[in-house]
């Protein structure tokens, strides 16, 4: 049985192996597919980008500090039917100590020129997972929570005396990955 | 204030946009609209514009099962003139299988020609009773011979679909307009309404298909 937090709702992890999942139906319609992304951003204390590196996303699967781990892109949701289509797997023991949050996010590539929102995509979630129990530790239904939205910031792992939390965060955003990655990265962005 | 969908998007059915559950489900009618683009202009006559047959829609409601199909496809049989019909008093309602075997789901007839400002077609639900083994109700439009007439949702202007709930307030409306990419296209899933979380929601689709018979339409939710 999964917890699912409410926005906003925080628990204390006392884990260190953890998996984001994304998942969702290929598009079975007529138009292009749909290509969801898992990204996590791992941040410093002054809340920006510890390093470019530390943007993991599709082109940048591991972080150099071997903590997260993507399993890499599927432009469509073909990879697997009912389950994650798209992981990134977390060793929390290996976080670089500059690290203070790690933020997940998942969004649409191309949305604008697609018209695609997360309302068209069926069965879409993003959802943290437990390793050991592998147990759904929070939870989201971007068809039914997000259907007019591009971007999500789903949640924070992040640093409390020593130990790390989890916050649900839940944000939808109608914007794409470079909204989030200028929103958090240091220098001027090379595209 | 009804909500306007935009395509993707979903609302509860039962709520207002303060999130206030204010709406009576107890039967909800489903309307759909038209209006055809007036043909060319000086020499439109010339070319048949204004002699064009007239506008067939016809909204069919597929009611489907927990695994997303219909389950009871009706029965077939001929008519006295050698007409065959088909899905009759399945879980398909269209101009051929009007009421649901149930009584908890009508369409109210025919409207041939999208003449008049209202609803062109109605279908009525009684959400809130409904079986609980339908899940999820998808609204398809579909134009009568369109293809042999020539005739797309690339020329339809001001489509709509919108629910009312049983005290008459419009609860929200999804709105269309043909463009280029609905040339050619003579179906159109429109929307569903669908359990969630023990209510009901309703989700904007407005996907195209070129077919102009909606049983096209239904057979990736059979089980054949």
């Amino acid at each position: 049985m999964a917890i699912n937090l409410k926005k906003g709702q925080r628990i204390e992890i006392g884990l260190t192996k953890m998996t984001i999942g994304l998942g969702w139906d290929p598009n079975e319609g007529r138009g292009y597919d749909f290509d969801l992304d898992a990204s996590a951003i791992m941040i410093d204390a002054d809340r920006k980008l510890v390093s470019e590196e530390y943007f993991v996303f599709y082109n940048n699967l591991n972080s150099p500090d071997g903590a997260l781990t993507h399993t890499g892109d599927d432009p469509s949701g073909k990879n697997s039917d009912g389950d994650d289509d798209e992981a990134i797997i977390i060793d929390l023991e290996k976080v670089d100590e500059r690290v203070e949050e790690i933020l997940f996010v998942v969004t649409i590539e191309d949305f604008e020129r697609r018209k695609q929102n997360f309302g068209q995509v069926r069965n879409s979630y993003i959802r943290i997972i437990d390793n050991s129990g592998n147990q759904e530790i929070a939870k989201y239904e971007l068809d039914e929570d997000f259907s007019i939205e591009t971007g999500v910031e789903f949640g924070r792992l992040y640093k409390r005396n020593g130990s790390w939390k989890f916050e649900a965060s839940g944000i939808g955003y109608r914007a794409d990955l470079g909204f989030f990655l200028e929103k958090y990265y240091k220098g001027q962005i090379i595209k | 204030m009804a909500i306007n969908l935009q395509k993707g998007q979903t609302i509860n059915l039962r709520k207002n946009e303060k999130g206030d559950s204010i709406y009576d489900l107890s039967s909800v009618t489903i309307g759909l609209g038209w209006d055809v683009r007036r043909q060319g202009g000086f020499f439109g006559r010339l070319f048949g514009g204004s002699d064009s047959p007239e506008y067939d829609l016809d909204a069919v409601a597929f009611l489907l099962d927990s695994n997303g199909k219909v389950a009871d496809m009706g029965k077939s049989f001929m008519t006295g003139n050698g007409r065959e019909i088909v899905l009759y008093q399945g879980d398909v309602i269209y101009f051929n299988s009007m009421r649901h075997p149930s009584g908890q789901i009508w369409l109210t007839g025919d409207n041939r020609t999208g003449e008049g400002d209202g609803d062109d077609e109605q279908i009525i639900v009684k959400l809130d009773q409904l079986d609980q083994r339908y899940q999820k109700i998808v609204f398809v439009v579909s134009i009568y011979n369109g293809i042999v007439n020539r005739q797309h949702f690339g020329m339809i202007e001001n489509a709509f679909i919108r629910a009312v709930d049983a005290r008459g307030r419009e609860i929200t409306k999804f709105s269309l307009s043909g463009d280029a990419s609905l040339n050619g296209m003579c179906s159109m899933v429109f929307a569903e309404a669908y359990r969630h979380n023990g209510d009901w929601k309703f989700r904007a689709i407005g996907d195209p298909y070129p077919t102009d018979n909606f049983i096209e339409v239904l057979v990736p939710y059979t089980y054949r």
